[in-house]
Parts: C-alpha cells; structure tokens; sequence
C-alpha cells in the first residue's frame, strides 16, 4: 500500500475519462493529488498495481473498468487483443476489482473509443477509463 | 476442443470472427448410433448481460451432420457466473430420418477459492443430464479447471463412464 502510494505520488500527471468514450489526454497535474487524498479511489489491487508498474518509465497507464470479466479463460482474449496493438507496452488484468491495466508510452494518444471497442470484441464492456502518468 | 461422454467423442475447432458467433466443424464418434460424421455448427449469442460482477449469457446453437442418416440439431445454451459461482443449462433437439430426441444438460458450480489473473483456477461442479433416449437423469459431480488459455474438465457418473472436456484458446 505504502509503495503505491509512494508512486502515485510521484506521478507527474493524473487524467481522467468520464466513460463517455472520449480518449482524454487531459492532464491535471496536483489536481490528481488532491483528488485521491479527498478520497477518489484508484480501485486497482495495490501490490498487483506496483508490480505491474516494476520497469515501465515514462508512460502512461490506463486503468481500464470492466464489466463481465469474470473469469480468467474468458479474459485472456482481452489481453491477446490489446498484445497485438503496437502502442500497448504492457498490460495486465486484475480479475478481483474488474480492471485491466494497460501501459502506453508516454507520447500516445490513448483513445477510449478503442479500448471499449477491443474489450467488447472479447464480450465484455469498458465502462470507465482513468490514465495515470508514471 | 475435445469431448467425451457416454454418448460421444467429438472434436471440435471453431472460429469466433466477432462475440456473437462462431463457426465451426465437429468431427463426432457417435457412440449411441455406431457412426462417425462431421457436424458444421453454428453458434450465436443471443443475449449478454455483464454487470461489475457476474457475466450471463444465451446462446442459439445449429448443427448439420455430414451423415447418411441426414441429421441436424438445434438448441439453446446458457450460462450465469460470477467469480464465485456457476449455473448452465443446455437443451439441444436433435433430429435423424430414425431418430428425434432431446438432450437436457443443468450444470451448478461453486470456485473454492478465488485465484488471481494467471493462476490454476478450479471449479467443483454438480451435472445433471438426461437424453430423451435413456429411461432418467443422470448427475454426477464435475472438477473443470482452467490455466491460461487451457481448460479442462471431466465428470465420472454412476455408470462409470467419464465426461472429459479439453479445451484450447488460440
């Protein structure tokens, strides 16, 4: 918990997306800051986080909210699916809180039309997108 | 995907071009009819529900048999599950110039525990099953268990046969 909260708060920028499909590369930086010590909740699985973090530079994380992904077999096409685009240098799922953790470089456009689109060729629905600065 | 039970071995490979449906050839060792055909099947997804928590699905299923006897099939499958718990159903009318009977298939199921994304996963399941052919049900328990993109599963009834199901997602 202590080391997650330690990269969030060395994070230089913290976006977010409504959900509404606009890929938001809106930054607000401290503005994040504020916002998750008033509260607002990351909701990924803390040490599943920072492990998935261990190496990656320079990047931004989407942290991608899905429905229906209930099952490990089931998910494994989402993680095929986003394997095969170029831009994504890495991506994990975190079956317990609904989420799947996709690391972008820094430079990109992370368009959340298209990850709704990817997961939902799997079955499932993304329905909220937070991007993380690392 | 492989399949085995009292009434049949079968192989199957299908092709999912969206969610909604896939297609597919079955190679079947029909053991109730002493034949082997291959089935062209049809599978499309009528309904999906997902919530933050459970995901249920229903799906229409077609088949058409390469066989003399001219057969074919139709029927439905569903399915609800969360992390935790399972519950399916599959009805599926199959007709022959000899034959017209339908299989029923009630399936429960409960995760022991909860494994990570890339962990062993297990189910124990309870299967209740009963062909139009054959004089009652038959249930039996089932453990299906899943790795990756590797499932398997295999049930071992009354009559000492076994269900095995063998499947890989590429």
């Amino acid at each position: 918990m202590m080391r997650t909260l330690a990269i969030l708060l060395l994070s230089v920028n913290y976006a977010w997306a409504d959900g509404k499909g606009e890929g938001n590369e809106t930054s607000h930086t401290g503005h994040a800051f504020e916002k998750l010590v008033d509260g607002e909740k990351l909701e990924v699985d803390p040490s599943r986080f920072s492990t998935f973090l261990e190496g990656l530079s320079d990047c931004q994380v989407a942290v991608v909210s899905v429905q229906g992904m209930v099952c490990d077999f089931c998910a494994r096409g989402i993680e095929k699916m986003f394997r095969r685009d170029p831009q994504v240098k890495k991506i994990d799922v975190d079956l317990s809180k609904g989420k799947v953790l996709i690391a972008y470089p820094d430079d990109s456009r992370i368009d959340f039309e298209d990850i709704k689109q990817k997961i939902l060729s799997n079955g499932q629905n993304a329905t909220h997108l937070k991007i993380l600065h690392i | 995907m492989l399949f085995s039970d009292n009434v049949r071995n079968a192989v199957y490979y299908h092709y999912s071009p969206t969610h909604r449906y896939s297609v597919g050839i079955e190679m079947v060792e029909d053991k109730f009819r002493i034949e082997n055909y291959a089935n062209l099947r049809l599978t499309y997804l009528l309904d999906r529900r997902n919530t933050d928590y459970s995901q249920q699905n229903l799906y229409f299923q077609l088949g058409f048999s390469s066989n003399v006897s001219d057969n074919h099939f139709f029927g439905l499958h569903g399915d609800w599950e969360t992390r935790r718990w399972f519950a399916g159903f599959n009805l599926k009318s199959v007709e022959t110039k000899a034959f017209k009977y339908i299989d029923q298939c009630y399936q429960v199921g409960v995760a022991p525990y909860l494994g990570d994304y890339g962990d062993l996963h297990t189910w124990i399941m309870v299967k209740t099953k009963k062909f139009s052919s054959e004089k009652g049900w038959t249930t039996y328990p089932v453990l299906k268990f899943f790795k990756g993109s590797t499932l398997l599963e295999f049930g071992f009834d009354k009559y000492n046969t076994w269900d095995a199901h063998l499947m890989h997602r590429f």
